[in-house]
């Protein structure tokens, strides 16, 4: 038997890929390979996410989907939002299941076992999956260089349980696990993990990217290098949690935009050829991180001090990126110069806002 | 590059080379691998044969155990033939997705070269590892030399992927015993192996083609149903195991019970009870005592899963006496022994006539055992047939007079 060679998509790159959220893009792909129906939250975050994600694929793709949110909240037995295949997996299987299928369409399709063109595999992992429990599984996958897509969609915390924290819970952020009280005041104590530089750092022939679902394009288009990368691939994507973050529905879209402009969520790609980080990524503005914070519930209980410290680590993720740092930003370093977000007059001015 | 067709010839290979031979006759899609005594054997040899060219196979060294069952898993269901293997904590490492495999129907085989549990970091074979999974609803059964362990794989995936069946297959041998001693063996035709089984091809796989999802959360009143389906296909995989074990018969000249083997169990009024290589020194212990007078035979259990009920009371209600040589733990269990005990004791339950029953805890820790113990063994349980009663349940072999 003689061993056929695999052939591979190659999926076009959109343009304009920085224009804002409500702009429209005359070359979208028409399918919806993941359709309404399903049980997920008003303004779910991940589940936007999934859509842009599934219709920058297309339709000759399969998804695996590790336990989280959106295992539970979109397939509910005897009804699917999927016209696509798709599979659960366990929690900490999110990259070995993903490898598992890639493997086997290598050798069917090397076989002669299955004709046509190898299908996007594409594993959906929450941030509770990609960053605690399945991290040593999907660095197997990035490693061993399977022709996939890992997406972490990352809504920092464990949101289907409850919301508790995972290690890509901010600062300060609330959550079950991570409560405020007098002895610990800003709730979580520990910063988020550098997830998506981890994963480029470790696995630098892999492209790797981060992106936000404030910035569909550009979301879209990432999800597409990665696709066309032959090998594996990784992108870390912002999607907020309504239930979890505290905020009101209608502005999920718009907290994928200001968690960018605060530096809170640098947005970059890993170049496996270049082997170095692509920074050229610019929002249209640069903002405090407490504007960012104040639309949040999650936030509501922090100090002025704790408020300095999340603009510290937001302005060594702007210097990370060679950008340089307005004097406003610096001054908000200190805590003499910011509000605590518990403050009455603080709370009101933020439903004002909101 | 094209694989060469094999040749009907003898070698004389361990269980481990055997089980890869076996792998490689099956045409395996995807392997995943993960290194721990002793299995590791026979994924080295798997590696070996795909660097020749000999295999055409994906081979994946995974970064657990957990990782190797999660790959094994994501490959059968996208339709790959899939092979992988542990021994000992591996095996339990990998532990949560047994339950997901068989639940997803997904007729993945694992070998298995049994290892005792930590602590403290034997070697040796013990059953535990592989008996601890034995509800999670995957096909099991024992081989006791390399050539029954290279049968035994073919015939597991021949039952596992047929589609009355659709269950994962656990294809097990002990360490050291069958893993790392060689012994003769047949290896097949190509064209043999292709008549006994079939290429695979899963009913609902993922493929693009023909969308399908797997695995979707459900209600509680929706839970039982699919509980007593996959109950269904492990009772109703009896008669499939039967048909297989025939068809490889004619096919391949090796007839095997596929439930029982029964030595020299005529006339016999105490039997041995067992599984997995220590039958190889039961037979000639039997022989020697056979040679002396002593009416004493030999059954041994070459697949528990599903558990051969019917058979396993028809075969030891004809005896006095019945001992039970565990070579695995179940701490605290109903006779503070082993597992195999608790099961044989329940299919007797039924019967119209009982033995006595008596569990040794022999061969643990894998140590081999010897003539003197199973005359030792030998003699309780003929002490039990005059006294007419069991004085003492469970017998560590070796710390008792």
């Amino acid at each position: 038997m003689a061993t056929i060679e695999v052939q591979r998509q190659v999926l076009p790159i959109l343009e304009n890929p920085n224009r804002g959220a409500r702009f429209y893009n005359p070359e979208l792909p028409q399918s919806e390979p993941f359709v309404p129906g399903h049980r997920t939250c008003a303004g779910c975050g991940p589940s936007i996410q999934y859509r842009m994600t599934s219709k920058a694929a297309g339709d000759n793709t399969i998804l695996v989907g590790p336990t989280g949110c959106m295992y539970v909240a979109n397939s509910s037995y005897l009804c699917t939002p999927y016209n696509i295949p798709w599979a659960h997996t366990q929690i900490g299987s999110a990259g070995s299941f993903t490898a598992g299928v890639s493997a086997a369409y290598e050798a069917m399709i090397r076989k002669g076992k299955w004709q046509g063109k190898f299908p996007n595999i594409i594993c959906e992992a929450g941030d509770g999956s990609a960053s605690d429990i399945g991290l040593a599984s999907i660095s197997g996958a990035l490693y061993r260089n399977h022709d996939c897509l890992i997406i972490c969609y990352d809504n920092e915390q464990y949101a289907n349980t409850g919301i508790q924290a995972s290690s890509r819970t901010p600062y300060g952020g609330m959550t079950t696990f991570s409560p405020p009280g007098p002895e610990v005041p800003e709730g979580k104590k520990l910063y988020p993990k550098d997830l998506a530089r981890m994963m480029a750092a470790g696995h630098p022939h892999c492209y790797v990217a981060t992106a936000s679902v404030g910035y569909p394009i550009d979301l879209m288009n990432k999800v597409r290098k990665g696709l066309n990368h032959k090998g594996a691939a990784y992108l870390m994507v912002y999607t907020p949690c309504q239930k979890g973050f505290v905020y009101e529905t209608p502005r999920s879209i718009d907290l994928g935009r200001v968690v960018v402009e605060c530096g809170l969520y640098p947005m970059w790609e890993w170049n496996p050829e270049k082997r170095e980080f692509d920074y050229s990524f610019r929002p249209a503005s640069m903002r405090p991180v407490s504007e960012y914070l104040k639309l949040q519930g999650r936030f509501g209980h922090l100090h002025a001090e704790h408020v300095a410290n999340m603009q510290k680590f937001a302005n060594q993720q702007w210097k990370m990126m060679g950008i340089q740092i307005p004097e406003a930003l610096l001054r908000a370093e200190d805590a003499k110069n910011v509000t605590n977000m518990a403050a009455a007059a603080e709370a009101e001015a933020v439903a004002e806002t909101v | 590059m094209p694989v060469a067709e094999a040749k009907k010839r003898m070698v004389r290979i361990n269980g481990c080379v055997a089980s890869a031979q076996a792998a490689k006759y099956a045409d395996v899609d995807v392997i995943a691998a993960y290194p721990i005594r002793p299995y590791t054997a026979t994924m080295m040899a798997l590696a070996q044969m795909v660097a020749n060219g000999e295999l055409d196979a994906e081979y994946i060294v995974a970064d657990s155990e957990h990782s190797q069952l999660s790959i094994a898993h994501g490959a059968a269901s996208a339709g790959a033939r899939v092979f992988t293997g542990s021994s000992g904590v591996g095996v339990q490492f990998a532990y949560e997705l047994y339950s997901p495999i068989s639940g997803s129907r997904m007729p993945v085989q694992m070998m298995i070269a049994d290892r005792t549990l930590d602590p403290p970091g034997d070697f040796g074979s013990e059953h535990t590892d592989a008996l601890s999974t034995r509800d999670m609803g995957w096909i099991m059964g024992w081989s006791c030399d390399a050539q029954e362990a290279f049968d035994n794989h073919l015939i597991a995936y021949r039952i596992g992927e047929d589609r009355r069946v659709l269950l994962p297959q656990m294809v097990c041998q002990d360490g050291f015993f069958v893993s790392h001693i060689t012994g003769d063996v047949e290896l097949p035709d190509g064209g043999q192996v292709r008549e006994f089984l079939p290429p695979y091809k899963h009913p609902y796989p993922l493929d693009p083609r023909r969308p399908v999802s797997h695995g979707p959360q459900i209600m509680p009143e929706q839970g039982p149903p699919l509980q007593l389906e996959r109950a269904r296909a492990m009772e109703e995989s009896m008669a499939v195991i039967e048909q297989a074990h025939e068809e490889f018969g004619k096919i391949f000249g090796r007839k095997y019970d596929p439930w029982l083997e029964e030595y020299k169990t005529d006339d016999a009024e105490v039997v041995f009870f067992l599984q997995g290589a220590h039958a190889v020194t039961a037979r000639f212990a039997i022989q020697h005592m056979r040679e002396r007078g002593i009416k004493v035979g030999m059954v041994r259990l070459r697949t528990i899963r599903p558990y051969p009920t019917e058979r396993v009371q028809d075969s030891l209600s004809k005896f006095k006496v019945v001992g039970v040589i565990e070579t695995n733990m179940a701490l605290g269990s109903v006779s503070s022994g082993g597992a195999l005990y608790a099961e044989a004791a329940a299919a007797l339950y039924e019967a119209d006539k009982r033995p006595l029953m008596m569990s040794f805890m022999a061969g643990m820790g894998g140590e081999a055992i010897v003539l003197k113990e199973f005359y030792w063994m030998t003699e309780k349980m003929i002490e039990a047939q005059k006294k007419g009663k069991i004085e003492k349940r469970t017998h560590w072999v070796g710390f008792e007079h």
